[in-house]
């Protein structure tokens, strides 16, 4: 039985970890860290799964224990903001897909993205994956509204640091 | 199209650039132990239950405390005083226990944060009480000493040393147990004050952040 459950646990997370990578290259700026907090992540999906009915899709509520352990529970050592480091990692940019300009204005933009604050970087998350604000807001516990303003806040932020 | 967009492009197209890890690697992941701040949090609000009673093993304290409380028969209030005590901490520990345990990663971010600062300030509000309880305490020690002339007897089984008077004595000694008792109390208020601020200095700002969003 519980067999079983590590099984279909350990595929179902396994066939979305996208999503939890994701969240990590958001949150930090090494690959250490990555897998530290990927790790933490994982664990916290497992110990919650028992709890997980699959009445969502366990896509989306894996969104949820993957923001949260970032936003909230994780806790290592916070290193220092590497800018030269992280676009090595996983942001290579394909030179052939874009001309140069819009390379470096999407390296600007990832490296403005990294520099916001842990909820700022939430938001801008999900709403990078394509969520509504209807999720977003019950994700975060904030009104919808409010997600709404904050967001376009952040766009004007991001666009001053684009187009100065 | 704005600039957000342009990102979200790009963004979509992230998925072949990431880390793939393999079955095992994530079956290994699932028997790890966990380092969150929860489990910080609850292992340092233990250690901060126990600290303010392992105070009282340490035999002097205890021997010359208990003394004070019994050696005399008038002492009723002060075992009155003891037993409300512990009552006061054991629905401590409880309350401690029912908030940690409302605790769920499954909760949207803003309630997860607001359990835990929850359970924090239980846990402070512990301290605060454990914190005035022990300072009460010096206190009341120094006053016995101060206005009951049987107390010296207690401290100075022999005679009293030469060259002090007996009302002299009393005063020094009263006045050690209120400079013991505030170095006490600091030194233990300080090392909690360090924990708590450390412990929750991401989780504060995290949530003054979406507070502020409400506003």
């Amino acid at each position: 039985m519980s067999k079983d459950l590590e099984h279909v646990f350990v595929t179902e997370l396994q066939n979305n970890q996208n999503i939890v990578h994701k969240v990590c290259s958001l949150y930090t700026n090494d690959r250490d860290a990555h897998n530290d907090l990927f790790q933490e992540i994982t664990i916290q999906l497992w110990k919650a799964y028992p709890k997980f009915r699959g009445d969502s899709k366990f896509s989306t509520w894996m969104y949820r224990v993957a923001l949260n352990t970032a936003i909230t529970l994780y806790r290592k050592s916070k290193r220092k903001v590497n800018t030269q480091n992280y676009d090595s990692i996983i942001y290579k940019i394909k030179a052939d897909e874009y001309d140069e300009t819009q390379e470096l204005q999407l390296k600007l933009m990832y490296t403005a993205v990294k520099q916001l604050g842990d909820i700022d970087k939430a938001l801008v998350f999900l709403y990078l994956e394509d969520k509504n604000y209807t999720e977003i807001s019950e994700t975060l516990g904030i009104s919808e509204v409010n997600a709404r303003v904050k967001m376009n806040r952040i766009k004007n932020k991001l666009k001053t640091i684009l187009n100065p | 199209m704005d600039e957000l967009d342009i990102l979200k492009k790009d963004w979509q197209k992230k998925g072949e650039e990431l880390p793939k890890l393999s079955y095992n690697d994530i079956y290994k992941m699932i028997w790890k132990k966990s380092s969150s701040s929860v489990k910080w949090i609850f292992i340092i609000s233990i250690l901060e239950f126990l600290l303010p009673n392992l105070l009282f093993l340490i035999p002097s304290v205890r021997t010359h405390q208990l003394e004070i409380y019994y050696g005399n028969n008038s002492n009723y209030l002060l075992m009155w005083f003891t037993i409300f005590q512990y009552f006061v901490i054991f629905y401590f520990i409880f309350q401690f226990y029912k908030r940690y345990k409302e605790i769920s990663v499954l909760d949207d971010a803003k309630t997860l944060m607001k359990n835990i600062l929850r359970t924090r300030k239980t846990v402070k509000h512990y301290v605060i009480f454990s914190l005035s309880m022990i300072f009460l305490t010096t206190l009341l020690m120094a006053a016995s000493v101060y206005f009951n002339p049987d107390m010296l007897s207690v401290f100075y089984k022999a005679e009293i040393p030469d060259g002090y008077t007996e009302a002299e004595l009393r005063t020094i000694l009263a006045i050690g147990f209120v400079i013991v008792g505030i170095i006490i109390t600091s030194l233990i208020g300080l090392i909690y004050f360090l924990l708590y601020g450390l412990l929750i200095r991401k989780l504060n700002r995290n949530y003054r952040e979406l507070k502020r969003m409400e506003i």
